[in-house]
């Protein structure tokens, strides 16, 4: 449950500067792209339920061949229930429904805005991204080098992203020493202010990644892309306890150091029989929590005529949970039971694998040159997409009541428009 | 481990000018395109990163945590 809120002048400098852009590449009679996107997130899993609805607007201007700026804003509405107190199935057996849940309305504002720097082969882009929440803080800056080489063939691209977050937690009492006696933050009143009882944990997250994109036919082309992400700083979600013995209930406490590597796969494949490409996604990852996962994605589209396209979309997914994470470590048989000195009850490191099923539609209208649509448009591009995945975990309960529901739905429309 | 990296700039080599410039039409085409709909698939990645304890391929830029 990470609420936020918070200043507006990220926000407002970055629709200035984006809505200078806009006016300068207009007198310019350059291009202008707008557009917005709207995703909505329903799951009802055992004992909770979480709705989202994501919009998103940004705008991007071109006022000379070798320049896009862009800037945008992104929101996360959030209503639903999260578990607040996580207890397993050796404790609850002597306890009455230990597992309490709590009611979760968040609101997330982020602002961001961009720069590219476009050559004949290359490009070097720097953007930096503003977050706001009731209790997290976040300021992102990213930047990306890319260069096409042998006559646009291969493609090498280089990005790095730098984090400096800051996430709220209760004042724990002088008394407690140990994390086993820290207790749980109740809500975010007071948070980011000088309240007495708040304070804030900073967190540092790097991340690095490089591909290499190689057309090998007129019809095959692949990318092979490595990421590693260094995370350092308060992780734990601070409001969520966990139940450790009799009478001892703690706040979660896992480790501030992660280090996290991936390598992904992917090839497409044009199939001129059906007009339509094959591409094919295959992930590796590696975490120092001794998270290890797979992840298999199929997706098959199709062009239906000259401006409509239709994909479908399988997904596979695998992990295993981290090192320290059980369903209970109040006792009981392995893999039940303590892990040594952290305690969690986060469901995303447990044990689990994922499938998904989804399909997407897009139509474009892009008219010949000098042309105009309904008089004043450059491009129209809609687009929709529906997709549906389902969780199995292996060992993750509610007070030892599996979750049997857990069905995520997640849709998006969305509008481009280029002026 | 450390040869990684040199291994794959010399694999890339062997690609070099596979492809002339007239024969890329389809190499164009945007159902070649691996992320010709990033933006409109923001949100759905961003969800399934906040359900699944992994990350990666996907680009670096983002901000805020959003971890509902």
């Amino acid at each position: 449950m990470r609420v936020q809120l918070g200043s507006r002048s990220g926000v407002v400098v970055v629709l200035a500067a984006a809505c200078l852009a806009v006016a300068g590449s207009a007198r310019a009679q350059s291009v202008v792209e707008v557009d917005t996107s709207h995703t909505i997130f329903y799951e009802a899993p055992t004992k909770t339920h979480m709705f989202v609805y994501s919009p998103s607007a940004d705008v991007q201007a071109s006022p000379w061949a070798w320049l896009d700026v862009r800037g945008g804003w992104e929101a996360d509405v959030v209503s639903g229930a999260s578990v607040a107190t996580k207890a397993g199935p050796a404790y609850a057996s002597n306890h009455a429904d230990v597992v309490s849940t709590a009611s979760v309305h968040d609101l997330r504002n982020l602002a961001r805005g961009e720069i590219d720097l476009k050559g004949d082969v290359t490009s070097l882009t720097a953007g930096y991204a503003y977050g706001i929440e009731h209790d997290y803080r976040s300021n992102s800056l990213h930047v990306n080098a890319r260069t096409d080489a042998f006559q646009h063939n291969t493609t090498f691209e280089l990005a790095y992203a730098r984090n400096f977050d800051s996430v709220c937690d209760r004042v724990q009492s002088a008394n407690a020493i140990l994390p086993s006696q820290w207790t749980a933050l109740e809500d975010s009143t007071g948070c980011f202010t000088k309240a007495a009882g708040r304070t804030t944990h900073d967190i540092g997250i790097d991340t690095y990644e490089a591909s290499w994109g190689q057309a090998w036919t007129p019809v095959i082309e692949t990318q092979l892309t490595y990421t590693a992400q260094l995370v350092d700083g308060f992780q734990s979600d601070p409001y969520r306890s966990v139940i450790l013995g009799e009478g001892l209930k703690a706040q979660e406490h896992i480790p501030n150091e992660r280090a996290r590597e991936a390598v992904t796969a992917r090839i497409a494949w044009y199939l001129r029989s059906i007009k339509g490409a094959v591409r094919l996604s295959l992930r590796g990852y590696h975490d120092t929590w001794a998270i290890d996962s797979g992840t298999a994605e199929l997706e098959l589209e199709k062009s239906l005529g000259e401006s409509f396209r239709v994909m479908l979309r399988g997904r596979l997914y695998k992990q295993a949970g981290a090192v320290f994470w059980s369903d209970d470590y109040t006792g009981g048989v392995p893999p039940l039971g303590p892990r040594g000195q952290y305690f969690t009850g986060d469901r995303e490191l447990s044990p689990f694998w994922s499938w998904l099923a989804g399909v997407r539609a897009v139509w474009t209208i892009n008219p010949a040159a000098h042309q105009r649509l309904l008089g004043f448009m450059q491009s129209f591009k809609l687009a929709g997409s529906a997709n549906m995945q389902g969780f199995s975990y292996d060992e993750y309960t509610l007070g030892g009541a599996p979750v049997s529901n857990a069905i995520a739905y997640v849709a998006t429309v969305s509008l481009a428009l280029g002026f | 481990m450390d040869r990684l990296p040199v291994f794959l700039f010399a694999l890339s080599l062997l690609g070099c000018a596979t492809v002339a410039p007239q024969q890329r039409a389809i190499l164009a085409d945007p159902t070649m395109q691996f992320d010709a709909e990033a933006k409109h698939d923001a949100a759905f990645r961003h969800a399934l990163e906040n359900r699944e304890g992994s990350m990666g391929g996907t680009g670096v830029s983002g901000g805020g945590c959003g971890c509902n």
